[in-house]
């Protein structure tokens, strides 16, 4: 299934990419594919804390990805 | 009124239109660009904003402000793009019957922006470049 991902703030630089396409079998979790993103990128994988909304919302982690959602990618936000 | 806006605010305007009859207070909450950050000078900043989930999250808090403290009204502005040491970055603004809720809302909204509303700040340090993650400081590419 291939879901599209997009990167924010240090993310978007760390990979260099606003947005891409992500391979992942059917019934990934949230959790599956923040473990694809971060095996995917080993600056992403050292970061204590990445975040992951899927549709403008922070899901649980063991909600099942589908296709056609909007997934995004970031660190701990600094709004304010 | 939620605005996600790369233009400056009027704090009066805003602070006016909080105003109902039954109002007994408006306290608001002004965030502006300091000069220094972890004991760095600043020069300037920019600010990103992942505006449709920003949106969200902060219709959000806003009706979560309106049913745990009963505010009359509420207006928030947050700013993107370049800014200047001194710019206004956030306006919270709450309108209610007596102060304790106008300020209880009014430090809720603002919490709850810090936590769980995508937007980041970059600072302009002598330095570089530096993300503002959460309370911790990443150092980014030029």
């Amino acid at each position: 299934m291939k879901v599209k991902v997009r990167y924010y703030a240090s993310f978007r630089d760390v990979t260099g990419k606003q947005e891409e396409w992500l391979d992942v079998p059917e019934g990934t979790t949230v959790q599956g594919i923040r473990e694809h993103v971060r095996g995917l990128y080993e600056s992403i994988a050292r970061r204590e804390q990445v975040l992951v909304a899927v549709n403008g919302a922070f899901p649980a982690l063991d909600r099942v990805i589908e296709e056609g959602d909007d997934v995004a990618f970031f660190p701990p936000v600094s709004g304010g | 009124m939620i605005k996600i806006q790369r233009e400056d605010f009027d704090v009066g305007g805003l602070h006016a239109s909080l105003k109902t009859r039954g109002s007994g207070c408006v306290v608001t909450f002004v965030g502006t660009v300091r000069d220094t950050s972890d004991g760095r000078p600043v020069s300037r900043m920019s600010i990103e904003v992942y505006e449709g989930m920003a949106r969200a999250q902060l219709e959000a808090i806003a009706g979560e402000a309106a049913d745990k403290f009963g505010v009359d009204r509420v207006e928030v502005v947050h700013r993107y793009g370049d800014l200047e040491v001194g710019d206004n970055i956030v306006f919270i603004g709450v309108s209610a019957g007596h102060r304790d809720q106008g300020f209880e809302a009014c430090r809720y909204m603002i919490d709850e922006l810090k936590k769980r509303v995508p937007i980041w700040k970059r600072e302009y340090t002598p330095d570089g470049v530096v993300w503002v993650e959460g309370d911790r400081r990443e150092q980014g590419p030029g």
